[in-house]
């Protein structure tokens, strides 16, 4: 089975009876984009770039492609799902996306100062990035940096000269990019070095001393990324499904194009979803005996005319002992320091609820019938649009950890 | 030189800038203060820049001086009230004769309190159409001129106890609120809690001029008879609910186009009651947080709210106390008056 011409990246569904074996040559993807028929679902801009392996199921005979194909976006989120744990899937889950996410997660705080460099850790916190997912990029190396750097540069000024995507000053403004890997954010081996990406401009009228100005920055990320899906990955592509970016709107779509591109990869936007949020809630909570949260901002939306938004801000000192007190007590006789790392999704869910009752019994409305779409502390702030602000490096490893995975969710292949 | 200075020039180009293009001719017809040969000479559809540079020539021309711009920044504000936040303090305590207090007799009594109380102050009062006197406070202090360029509104209502301000900094409340007490001829002012973007919005809500529905217990009683087949019995309780619902948002909130609040905050201090949890049940402090409500008319959204099952029915005396009382700041706490306790919540 594994010996057909189409040799490919290998599907976890198949992989209880397949060996995975692939192709890492170029010509092959080539072969294969010629071959299968245009005339698909898949979004015009993206269908030339599909890499190799999202033309799925080496097993299948060229002619009847097209009949797999269909299946394929399903069969990417069944393969990342059932490399997660059986607990994850079977145990007390209130809605269909609480199934998805982890649903035991660790809080241990890491004083990763000592590890990261202090430059690239300042830029990571004490900014809002746009959140994206990206999949597996092909043949990326990290020991290619300065040469992308290169080529993104040049790939930035030609774009912007021909006049396509921005207005008429773009052209007179020279760009900079530089790449560059942060080291020590990473939690496993498994991970893939983080990527920072940086691009400084100096409008060309600007006076010979003035120094380039930051315009835009961006990184790619994998934080605790499933190791399980991480080893089924073929050999020749990284995996670093979390990009966060700032600056102008243009430069990130070239930006965009030019990993699409080069790496065979697609962009999506990622929203912070109600778990992801509620978790959020208790992860930063939970961090208030280290260091304060001042308060926990919880903003809803409801679906009436005209639609109403409440913004509900708790005490801090009063939403932690919330939240002890909706702890599991069964934890404290574990092993301490396991017990206070773990926090589940009952006792978030628990103490979700506990907000939501106390808000009912003064005003007879029920948050649930609206949408958590916003949530912030000291410690940080997120929204539902996939905005993220991490105020604290302590906790930069907990919070990319959790969207690292809801990342790796989100990737529709 | 000319008679215009430099904060004249600014108010004017700021003003020109505001007052939407349309709508200039208007504003500058009531204002007067051109002949109606150089009204005849604007033309309106060149540029916001060529209209400042010829409005600065005239105003040169005729002698105008930084009042004059104030009164024309007047007229706008005027008629355009549902620009920026209002605030609303109530006056406490009539004396015997402030009922006949009529409008000649507010204008100097209150340019004479305000100007005894600070040396440096700029007053202009207008009467509107509607019953309101609009002052016009340009402050400024022992040393330095009145600045035209921040201006506090202030909006009163005579035979009324309610004032309505713009932007007041703290170092001017106390004197505002001194010279408005005595010029009214009553004792005290408070904070009404109540503020908003429109004006004409939160004036409606206090003086209760839009169409309440009062409780009618009594629903047609000719509406039980006849039914024989069991689902239209559901149907008909369904739909008896959803109407018992929406009879219940509109006696709570009012009914047709409400006035257009909005916020609403409520800084509870009251204890966490929850029968599954037992820990914070049984907690003595109080579980503190501050709830806002927003919505682009938050009275509307709470009225949908009720009536279509979001908000359980009937309102909760919190939410309808906004309308019923015309408020939209509320301190919460559990037992009776704290500091600045306004009301004790339900505890059902």
């Amino acid at each position: 089975m594994c010996g057909s011409a189409y040799k490919n990246r290998p599907q976890p569904n198949y992989c209880s009876c397949v060996v995975p074996v692939w192709v890492n040559e170029r010509p092959v993807r080539e072969i294969l984009t010629c071959q299968s028929p245009r005339t698909t679902r898949t979004h015009p801009r993206t269908a030339r770039r599909r890499p190799p392996w999202s033309f799925s199921v080496a097993r299948t005979p060229t002619d009847s492609i097209m009949a797999q194909r269909r299946s394929k976006n399903k069969s990417y989120r069944q393969s990342y799902r059932s490399c997660l744990g059986a607990a994850s899937r079977l145990s007390h889950t209130p809605g269909w996306t609480a199934r998805r996410l982890n649903t035991s997660r660790r809080t241990k705080s890491h004083n990763i100062t000592e590890k990261v460099n202090p430059e690239d850790l300042a830029l990571l916190v004490k900014t809002e990035w746009q959140l994206s997912y990206v999949t597996p990029l092909y043949q990326f190396r990290h020991t290619q940096l300065r040469s992308y750097s290169r080529q993104l540069s040049a790939f930035i000024t030609a774009e912007k000269q021909q006049g396509l995507a921005v207005e008429v000053e773009g052209a007179q403004t020279s760009f900079r990019v530089s790449f560059s890997a942060v080291q020590g954010l990473g939690e496993t081996d498994d991970d893939a070095e983080t990527v920072l990406l940086q691009i400084h401009s100096k409008p060309v009228f600007a006076g010979k001393d003035e120094a380039q100005k930051l315009v835009w920055s961006g990184w790619l990320t994998c934080i605790n990324g499933n190791p399980e899906y991480l080893h089924l990955l073929p050999k020749d592509f990284t995996c670093l499904p979390l990009f966060g970016s700032r600056g102008a709107e243009n430069l990130t779509s070239l930006v965009k194009s030019w990993f699409q591109q080069t790496f065979d990869c697609c962009f999506g936007p990622l929203e912070i979803n109600q778990t992801c949020l509620q978790w959020l809630a208790a992860l930063w909570t939970n961090c208030h005996i280290e260091s304060s949260i001042q308060h926990l901002k919880m903003i809803w939306t409801l679906p009436v005319e005209p639609p109403l938004q409440i913004t509900y801000t708790v005490n801090s000192q009063d939403v932690w002992e919330l939240w002890n007190s909706v702890r599991n007590p069964s934890l404290e006789s574990r092993e301490e320091e396991e017990a206070a790392r773990s926090i589940d999704i009952e006792e978030v869910t628990r103490f979700m609820q506990g907000l939501k009752s106390h808000f009912y019994r003064h005003f007879r409305l029920d948050l649930s019938a609206g949408r958590l779409s916003q949530v912030s502390s000291a410690l940080g702030s997120a929204k539902f649009s996939g905005r993220i602000k991490m105020s604290n490096s302590r906790y930069v490893l907990t919070t990319l950890t959790l969207l690292t995975e809801c990342a790796l969710l989100k990737m529709p292949i | 030189m000319g008679s215009m200075d430099n904060t004249a020039k600014r108010l004017l180009q700021r003003l020109v800038r505001r007052i939407p293009s349309q709508m200039l001719k208007t504003t500058l017809d009531k204002w007067s203060r051109l002949t109606a040969a150089q009204r005849q000479s604007m033309d309106y559809t060149e540029s916001k820049w060529a209209l400042t540079e010829k409005l600065l020539a005239i105003c040169e021309e005729n002698e105008l001086t930084v009042k004059h711009i104030a009164e024309l920044e007047m007229i706008h504000v005027i008629e355009n009230p549902n620009l920026g936040m209002w605030y609303v303090f109530q006056l406490m305590d009539p004396q015997d004769d402030a009922h006949s207090v009529e409008l000649t007799q507010f204008k100097e009594q209150f340019k004479s309190h305000l100007s005894e109380l600070i040396r440096h102050v700029s007053i202009k009062i207008k009467k509107h159409t509607d019953e309101a006197v609009w002052i016009r406070i340009a402050w400024g202090d022992t040393f330095s001129r009145p600045n035209h360029l921040k201006p506090t509104y202030v909006v009163h209502y005579l035979q009324t106890p309610y004032v309505f301000l713009t932007s007041p900094t703290s170092k001017q409340k106390p004197l505002l609120s001194q010279a408005l007490v005595l010029s009214t001829r009553y004792q005290a002012i408070k904070d009404a809690n109540l503020s908003g973007r429109k004006l004409t919005a939160i004036r409606d809500l206090l003086m209760k001029q839009y169409l309440q529905v009062f409780p009618t217990k009594f629903p047609s009683p000719l509406a039980e008879r006849n039914c024989v087949v069991s689902n239209l019995h559901i149907e008909k309780e369904q739909a008896g609910s959803a109407a018992n619902r929406h009879q219940m948002a509109c006696e709570a909130f009012g009914d047709g186009i409400l006035p257009q609040l909005q916020s609403a905050v409520y800084k509870l201090e009251t204890k966490f009651r929850d029968h599954t949890n037992k820990t914070m049940t049984e907690r003595d402090e109080p579980f503190k947080c501050v709830v806002k409500f927003a919505s682009t008319n938050l009275l509307e959204s709470l009225r949908h709210s009720a009536s279509s099952g979001v908000a359980s029915t009937p309102v909760t005396p919190l939410l309808s106390s906004v309308p019923l009382k015309g408020k939209n700041y509320f301190v919460i706490t559990d037992n009776g008056p704290g500091p600045s306790s306004q009301m004790k919540p339900s505890q059902k």
